[in-house]
């Protein structure tokens, strides 16, 4: 029984691998490495809404001129040995022209160096840690801001506007996201003169904060600095203020999302989000993003907003390197890519290939992300 | 035609690679397995070898098989002073000792700055290439084929059937139990060497429970009552994700929860419906063959 | 110092409701039943469906949810645990089969609910705290605190003096002679994984109702802690896993207070490893071996 199902599923592969040539000149495919099972399921399936709305949008509006996107979405289960199969398939039997992808940095840092090894680009939308992503070759491209380019400045406007001077630092230091975000948070408090009165970390798993939490609010300190994500940033706003702490929180980049805002309800309140997504952005190309999600029925996360710049980045980088859409058309065209209107902003490549646009700094009020200025 | 097998390599080459990776890790499994031990450990000495080859290789000139041998040569070191007051526990309470030995090592990295914590090492060049995978699988395999018929092999067998009495036997099971626990340290540790050096990176992340869980899992599978069982396990679930992917888009299945839950199923099945794992299949079949011949002669 | 031992006692009574599910099964069957967790996770989607979809108030949806618990642990131990009961390897082998079930349900919640983090909606339960002494303490810690400590008498009283009681500690005892002695051996551990996911169930639910906080995933990092309480409790022993349950909610809680948080879990399995080496039946576990 196991034989058989192997040889039909072997046929099947190389059938349909036999096929794969003749369509080339007319699609790009794009190989969508996300995230569906797993830890970072809840990311990937944002992650492929962004990047369907995309598709769809630039082949109705055929502003690629004759030239249509696929993207192929296959679940890499958040696992390195998935997300490396995934990519050889990519590569080998789909012949895309370039990955989007992988959700997490650790499966991009398994994953991407075969894509550089074969020359096919690969646009990070959601890696956030500074090494290891970019630095593999100039294949790698970049989406996703690191905490990096967005906390040192964020931090500066929430210091300038609410004058702390002491913070307590909680931090999630089992995943990279978070971890990364720590590191930059270190330097950016020690920068702006802000005396750090007690670092506690947390696992990703952790529903319970209250014993790290009492630690560190017996310091009193000015401010609750977190690095976490939305899942946990939320649970711990909640127990922050049951254990009665009346003042500032802040965060960076995962706790811009809706769900932190819905299931922390009123604690989440007033906290101050660094991000690289403004969501209350009246640029006309973010809020047509928002409506088009919205009518999806999927609330839009800074997840999918950069995964949907990701797909026009792709598209910017075909149209610039005249309407042709080989591997190294995108990847010469990546390298031109400038001020592009995207949900995110204004977007371009810095040298490194890294992602750059204007970051922001959010509050929650009133149940909903503010711009502060 | 040959360019379609060639582009069937390229596309499953990483595949067979962790299918090598992961029958090292099964044999690790079984090789305390064969002896009765109940030993979830491996995640742990996989981790310390990974870390350990990772290292080497970023901070030294040394050759890949002085690597592999080190990353072999520490979790078993590691193993001895650990083994001698672990073994002493009996069924479920090793296995959770040896939980415990897991996250401890595991958690130990995730909090070690000069290895990056959670990002763990990254970049490291491919050193691993298929022939080396199968030839050190095939070393082992023979190792284990070698025990199989030998004094040590039925010694092996008779603590797993009742230690107590083999030790009336005049058997010095610690010293077994001992042996087994340490080769499966270095087969964990030299099969954590080869995934580093195949992926790129190591991260804590992939240290935890649920991979000690999968080795088990490859073991328990393919059957526990030879080496071959294992083996045959850690192919089979190390491709099973795989094929139903490739099946799943023959019939328009979405990636997601439904791939998790044929996995669970599968597994089910075979727990129950084949008690000797995947390798008793042959042998089943040839017997339900035979049963119904004899019932078709005396028909 | 007295917030954290609120903090301590209220986080010890969910791993204690949690492992008292987890010894139960363990005593009676001597299998390590994975898929406890899964029941857990299960039980609190269960819950929130019924409260948030349904419009239950949480007070009816609680004992529902639970009930459904309790029987989907029944078809677990007949599905799962029951073809395996002869087999010479059933330890081993039941692990993995309870596992598979966990992995099943896993994917089952992932497809009903997706891999998001739910959270009770607001009001479910009140809000109130009170001050005591300088600690804040939750109401509904409380009210957690005080359902565990019921279902712990309730579970003693259960199996100390009725009739079931008695009979689910003889087949704990020796399956064989309680056969012999003409006791439904098939109902009792029925039964017991009746109570067993019940109880897992209820803390499921308590669970999300404190720390507003259902995933898919969230029984794994319950499992874990789960069998360190039951390790350290004596496996088998219901007043152990309460003690070790709390115990370990308190020394977790002063862990993070005195050393740090990247300790705290090391120092739950340095904990159960030490218990396991100096004193592997646990502060009150059988002392005598189990005759196989």
């Amino acid at each position: 029984m196991r034989i058989h199902v192997w040889c039909l599923s072997l046929a099947a592969v190389v059938g349909s691998g036999l096929s794969t040539g003749a369509r080339a000149a007319e699609t790009a495919k794009i190989g969508a490495a996300l995230s569906m099972t797993g830890a970072a399921a809840v990311y990937g399936a944002t992650q492929k809404a962004g990047i369907q709305l995309a598709v769809e949008e630039i082949n109705r509006s055929g502003a690629l001129k004759g030239v249509k996107l696929e993207a192929l979405v296959e679940d890499d289960g958040s696992t390195k040995e998935q997300g490396i199969n995934v990519y050889q398939r990519f590569i080998n039997r789909d012949r895309v022209s370039a990955i989007i992808g992988p959700t997490l940095s650790t499966t991009a840092t398994a994953a991407d160096p075969i894509a550089q090894a074969s020359r096919v680009p690969v646009l990070a939308i959601s890696n956030t840690s500074p090494t290891g992503i970019t630095d593999i070759g100039n294949y790698i491209w970049r989406v996703s801001l690191t905490e990096k380019q967005v906390i040192p400045g964020a931090l500066r406007r929430a210091k300038a506007k609410l004058g702390f001077q002491t913070a307590a630092v909680l931090y999630g230091n089992d995943d990279v996201f978070t971890k990364a975000g720590y590191d930059v948070m270190k330097v950016a408090l020690q920068e702006e003169g802000v005396k750090v009165l007690g670092t506690q970390t947390f696992a990703k798993t952790d529903r319970d904060y209250n014993a790290q939490l009492t630690a560190l609010l017996a310091h009193k300190p000015d401010v609750l600095m977190l690095s976490a994500l939305a899942d946990n940033g939320s649970a711990i706003v909640i127990q922050a203020r049951q254990l009665g702490y009346k003042g500032p929180i802040m965060g960076g980049n995962g706790l811009n999302s809706p769900a932190f805002v819905k299931n922390g309800g009123p604690a989440a309140e007033g906290a101050l989000v660094g991000t690289s997504w403004n969501a209350v952005s009246t640029d006309p190309v973010n809020q047509r993003f928002i409506a088009a999600m919205k009518a999806r029925g999927v609330s839009p996360d800074q997840f999918a907003a950069q995964a949907y710049t990701g797909v026009y980045v792709i598209a910017e980088a075909i149209k610039l390197a005249g309407y042709k859409a080989g591997r190294e058309d995108i990847r010469a065209g990546f390298a031109k890519v400038k001020n592009l209107d995207t949900p995110l902003g204004r977007f371009s490549f810095t040298p490194s290939r890294d992602g750059q646009h204007e970051p922001a700094l959010q509050q929650v009020k009133g149940g909903k992300f503010v711009i502060l200025q | 035609m040959i360019a379609a097998l060639q582009e069937l390599f390229l596309t499953y080459q990483s595949a067979l690679g962790f299918v090598g990776i992961n029958g090292l890790l099964a044999l690790s499994v079984y090789a305390t397995l064969s002896c009765g031990q109940l030993s979830l450990a491996n995640a742990g000495f996989m981790a310390i070898g990974a870390f350990a080859s990772a290292l080497l290789t970023q901070h030294t000139a040394l050759p890949f098989a002085a690597v592999l041998a080190v990353a072999a040569l520490l979790p078993a070191l590691v193993a001895v002073p650990l083994g001698l007051p672990v073994l002493r526990l009996r069924g479920v309470f090793l296995a959770i000792a040896t939980i415990g030995f897991g996250e401890v090592v595991r958690l130990s990295f995730v909090n070690w700055d000069y290895t990056n914590g959670a990002l763990g090492l990254v970049g490291i060049p491919q050193r691993t290439t298929l022939p080396v995978v199968y030839l050190l699988l095939a070393a082992a395999a023979f190792l284990f084929w070698r025990l199989r018929g030998s004094r040590f092999g039925y010694a092996l067998e008779a603590i797993r059937e009742d230690e107590a009495v083999a030790r009336t036997l005049g058997i010095d099971s610690t010293a077994y139990k001992l042996g087994m626990f340490v080769l499966g340290a270095g087969l964990a540790g030299l099969a954590g060497a080869l995934d580093a050096h195949l992926t790129f990176m190591v991260a804590p992340s992939g240290f935890g429970f649920g991979r000690v869980v999968e080795m088990l899992v490859y073991a328990v599978v393919g059957g526990i009552t030879s080496f071959i069982g294992p083996v045959v396990g850690a192919a089979f679930l190390t491709l099973l994700p795989e094929v139903l992917r490739a099946l799943g888009e023959l019939l328009g299945m979405e990636a997601g929860p439904l791939r998790l839950f044929l996995n669970g199923a599968i597994l089910l099945a075979v727990i129950l419906f084949l008690p000797h794992g995947l390798a008793s299949l042959p042998r089943l079949l040839r017997r339900w063959r035979e049963r119904r011949k004899g019932a078709a002669l005396a028909a | 110092m007295g917030q954290q031992i609120v903090n301590g006692l209220f986080l010890g009574s969910i791993y204690a409701l949690f492992a008292l599910g987890y010894t139960l099964v363990f005593g009676v069957l001597d299998i390590l039943n994975l898929a406890h967790q899964a029941v857990f996770m299960l039980c609190a989607f269960l819950a929130l469906t019924l409260v948030s979809v349904a419009h239950v108030h949480i007070l009816l949806a609680l004992p529902l949810a639970t009930a459904a618990a309790g029987l989907v642990g029944v078809v677990v131990e007949r599905a799962a645990f029951r073809p395996l009961r002869g087999r010479a390897d059933s330890n081993v082998a039941g692990l993995i089969s309870s596992l598979a079930v966990a992995t099943i349900f896993e994917s089952i919640a992932l497809g009903l609910w997706g891999p998001d983090v739910s959270r009770f909606p607001l009001g479910t339960v009140p809000e109130r705290q009170l001050h005591l002494g300088g600690a804040v303490v939750q109401e509904l810690q409380l009210v957690i605190i005080g359902i565990a400590v019921v279902m712990v008498l309730g579970l003693t009283f259960l199996l100390q003096r009725t009739r079931l009681g008695r009979q689910i500690r003889a087949v704990a005892e020796s399956g064989f002679a309680a056969r012999v002695l003409g006791i439904d051996v098939d109902r009792v551990i029925a039964l017991s994984f009746f109570i067993s996911s019940a109880l897992g169930g209820t803390a499921g639910v308590l669970f999300g109702l404190a720390f507003n906080s259902i995933s898919p995933d969230v029984g794994r990092s319950v499992e874990l802690k789960g069998l360190a309480v039951i390790i350290v409790g004596g496996m088998g022993s219901m007043p152990g896993a309460v003690i070790a349950g709390f115990g370990l909610g308190l020394v977790e809680t002063f862990t993070v207070a005195r050393f740090g948080s990247s300790y705290r879990d090391a120092v739950a399995f340095a904990v159960l490893f030490l218990v396991l080496l100096v004193r592997p039946r646990g502060l009150l576990g059988q002392a005598a071996t189990r005759i196989a």
